[in-house]
């Protein structure tokens, strides 16, 4: 048993951090808020050079081949940020879902691309009017010569704005797992994203109006796939985006332990009351349950135990305790929290966008139960 | 990172070893819940001669050094004792024997050398079983205004006042205690603690009748006492830690009752929980198939997942000699606080019949009925859920520039 980072993990977490500082200090988190994309150009060319969007990508396609483990140490420094932009939509979830779906020439087109960061994949699969599921994919695609043309609205789509390919759901028959994949060109005729407004961080619309993929754009080459490829894809990713969010806990832990030290009301430092106490202790033991059933979900995906419960588990109480970590931090501040400037409000905005991000707590919790046989 | 203990050749061996010395040993129906006094007397003896038998190979404390009784092994041999102990539903010791447990840890650190031959051997060999004395009528969470006195005389101390909330039942041989050893001195420079024999002149137990006793770990035997002492005269030489230094010994007892040591066992309320869940209809099905049943069953799970974390982590702290700070009070906060919300959540699963020990209509044993209780007296003992939450502010530093250092257990 040793539940201490490794040598190598501990490198990479220093080079994350002291890259986060010098790249997008609060400053520069702050001020992309106002942005339509969440992708700073130099950063992700910075990043792309560290060989940060093909951690999880085989060698064979020019990725680092790097365990869950590793590459959740990198996210939980991201998450520290929150350092938004397409890392994980395309890094992470979009490169495993074309290794676990697509035919071996649609990984040979796209993959090598992506761990290089020059393609970015962006998942659409909501429809409006659906919850989180196999079934919230209602799109139906229609035949055209040679492929299929798509009209309809894709809701909630993280970063497709800053995506140079999407990658579709849409429903191929009437089961509800006969959910297909289609790989879209986003600047593609009939093609329009755009960032939603709001208390929500770059989760998009995309406006779909005839918009024409070929039939080779069909992921895996045969419909019906789509759902259980997502489904082995998100068990992998899941715990990369719950790293994190366990970073952002950990950020705003730290940030109200030093506010409780050096805010002064009443003569002392607010600290000093056993009600801002009891903020951060609530604060911290949300971090605390985040970052080990995270950390145990990642360690069994790696050493090929079964984790699918663990990792269900694992992001209903990450996306519950980045959501409540934030709540105590904004009582432990009160008025200052609410300030822009001061960093706080970035990480509660993406505390809550991540908490229905790929199932909420209770989708997951039900998956959970499903997956213990109960 | 690693979640779980691998183990080497020698530990499967030695697992191998423990296991066929347990089957051989280990009395049948010692986990059970007694059916009545006498059964409940005679499995308290078996698990005596069980300890005693244990202690002669230097498992029942496996850890604790040779030279005083103890096993004297390495953590990754006591972690397979632990294990196995835990497969049969029993601990370490298998009775009730908090006062052992935790004086012994605070005897080792604070003892003189003397001291350590003349106590540590009995209770690592399983001889004797100890209690432990700390609360007072008015002293709970502010243990350090105790006010039962032990006074010097001559060769001796005299100690009296009153004890509450102590030990189980049965009886104990020995009592480790804390008292105020200058009722003029300062506060926190006025203590001592004392390992005494439990059959003094002047000592007298008195069963408690509370709501419930708040035991864990099928160690619980659902009694708790009240203690007088009337003059009851002890050795001197049982005075541990030098006298009124007794808040310093106190740092090395409490950080371990505290939870600091952490715990890799199984969760029993859980799998009995689910079991009866699944073997429990109402309104034709099965409990674990209704859905309002499994989302609270999803919560349940969660939070005693999230506690055996807590544990394994603290464990592992342990294990790899690594440097602790909230750690130890936050599972215990955890915990409580866990189990406490679990009572209304049990009680909303599963209906009134959480509520029963009726043997047909109450759960077997009548384990949620005892956790309906337990869940909430359980808050208290071993310091509130609320001192445990000081305990974490203090050692976060919150407010403060200097955190504070949790207490010396080894």
């Amino acid at each position: 048993m040793d539940l201490a980072l490794t040598e190598s993990q501990e490198m990479l977490k220093g080079i994350a951090r002291s890259f986060m500082a010098r790249e997008a200090p609060k400053d520069v988190i702050v001020g992309l808020e106002s942005e339509p994309s969440g992708l700073i150009p130099e950063l992700w060319k910075k990043a792309c050079g560290l060989g940060w969007l093909g951690m999880l990508i085989p060698a064979e396609y020019g990725g680092g081949e790097a365990s869950l483990c590793d590459t959740a140490v990198l996210y939980e420094e991201l998450g520290r940020g929150p350092l938004p932009g397409p890392f994980f939509s395309s890094g992470v979830l979009g490169a495993l879902v074309l290794l676990e779906g697509a035919t071996p020439e649609q990984r040979r087109a796209l993959l090598p691309a992506v761990a290089r960061g020059e393609r970015i994949l962006s998942l659409a699969v909501s429809d409006p009017g659906t919850s989180w599921g196999a079934h919230g994919v209602t799109l139906i695609p229609q035949r055209e010569k040679g492929g299929f043309s798509l009209t309809g609205t894709k809701l909630f789509a993280a970063d497709a704005t800053s995506a140079t390919d999407l990658i579709v759901a849409v429903r191929t028959a009437d089961a509800p797992g006969d959910v297909s994949f289609l790989l879209l060109d986003a600047r593609a005729p009939g093609v329009s994203t755009r960032r939603l407004p709001g208390f929500l961080s770059w989760q998009c619309e995309v406006a779909l109006e005839r918009a024409l993929v070929p039939d080779t754009a069909l992921l895996g080459g045969a419909p019906g796939q789509g759902w259980a490829t997502l489904t082995r894809a998100m068990l992998r990713a899941l715990p990369i985006l719950c790293s994190y969010m366990v970073g952002g806990c950990q950020a705003v832990y730290e940030m109200s332990v030093s506010h409780s030290r050096t805010r002064v009301q009443f003569g002392v430092p607010v600290g000093r009351f056993q009600r801002v106490q009891d903020h951060i202790v609530r604060l911290v033991n949300h971090l605390d349950a985040a970052r080990w059933t995270t950390g145990e979900a990642l360690w069994k995906l790696d050493t090929g135990r079964p984790a699918e419960a663990s990792v269900h588990l694992a992001k209903a109480v990450a996306s519950e305790g980045y959501l409540e970590a934030c709540n105590a931090a904004h009582e432990v501040h009160a008025g200052m929290g609410s300030m822009n400037e001061y960093g706080l409000a970035a990480h509660t905005q993406m505390s809550r966008t991540l908490f229905h991000y790929l199932g909420d707590p209770r989708w997951h919790k039900r998956r959970m139960a499903d997956a213990l046989e109960w | 990172m690693d979640f779980e203990v691998t183990y080497s050749e020698e530990q499967q061996r030695f697992r191998q070893e423990v296991r066929a010395w347990l089957a051989e040993h280990v009395p049948p129906g010692a986990a059970r819940t007694p059916v009545s006094a006498e059964d409940n007397y005679g499995r308290y003896l078996d698990l005596r001669e069980l300890g005693r038998a244990l202690g002669a190979k230097g498992w029942l404390f496996p850890r604790a050094p040779v030279t005083y009784g103890g096993g004297g092994l390495d953590l990754d041999h006591a972690v397979i004792l632990e294990e196995e102990v835990d497969r049969l539903d029993l601990s370490l010791p298998p009775y009730y024997d908090s006062g052992g447990r935790l004086g012994a840890a605070s005897i080792l650190v604070w003892g003189t050398e003397e001291q350590k031959r003349a106590f540590l051997p009995p209770i690592y060999t399983g001889q004797v079983r100890t209690w432990q004395l700390l609360s007072e009528p008015g002293a709970g969470s502010d243990l350090a205004s105790v006010s039962m006195t032990a006074l010097r005389d001559g060769d001796e101390y005299v100690l009296t006042g009153q004890k509450i909330f102590v030990g189980s039942d049965n009886g104990a041989d020995r009592i480790w205690l804390i008292a105020c050893t200058d009722p003029n001195g300062r506060r926190h420079e006025n203590l001592a603690w004392f390992m005494i024999d439990a059959k003094l002149p002047g000592l007298e137990v008195q069963p408690m009748e509370l709501m419930g006793t708040g035991g864990e770990g099928g160690t619980d035997s659902g009694v708790k006492n009240t203690v007088f002492f009337d003059g009851v005269r002890v050795p001197a030489f049982s005075l541990i830690g030098g006298e009124n230094n007794g808040w310093k010994v106190a740092s090395t007892h409490l950080e371990l009752e505290h939870g600091a040591g952490g715990r890799i066992g199984r969760n029993r309320l859980w799998e009995r929980l689910l079991r009866y869940c699944r073997e429990t209809k109402r309104d034709g099905l099965a409990l674990t198939q209704d859905r309002d049943v499994r989302d609270i069953l999803a919560d349940v799970y969660i939070k005693a997942e999230v506690t055996r974390l807590f544990g394994l982590r603290n464990f592992g702290l342990i294990y790899s000699g690594r440097k602790r700070s909230y750690e130890g009070p936050q599972l215990s906060y955890y915990r409580k606080m866990a189990g406490l919300w679990m009572t209304g959540a049990i009680l909303e699963a599963v209906g009134p019949a959480a509520l029963t020990s009726d043997p047909g209509w109450g759960s077997p044993d009548g384990f949620l009925e005892l956790q309906q209780r337990n869940g909430i007296v359980a808050v208290h003992p071993g310091g509130t859920a609320d001192v445990q939450r000081v305990s974490m502010a203090r050692r976060i530093g919150i407010g403060r520039a200097a955190p504070e250092s949790a207490g010396k257990v080894e």
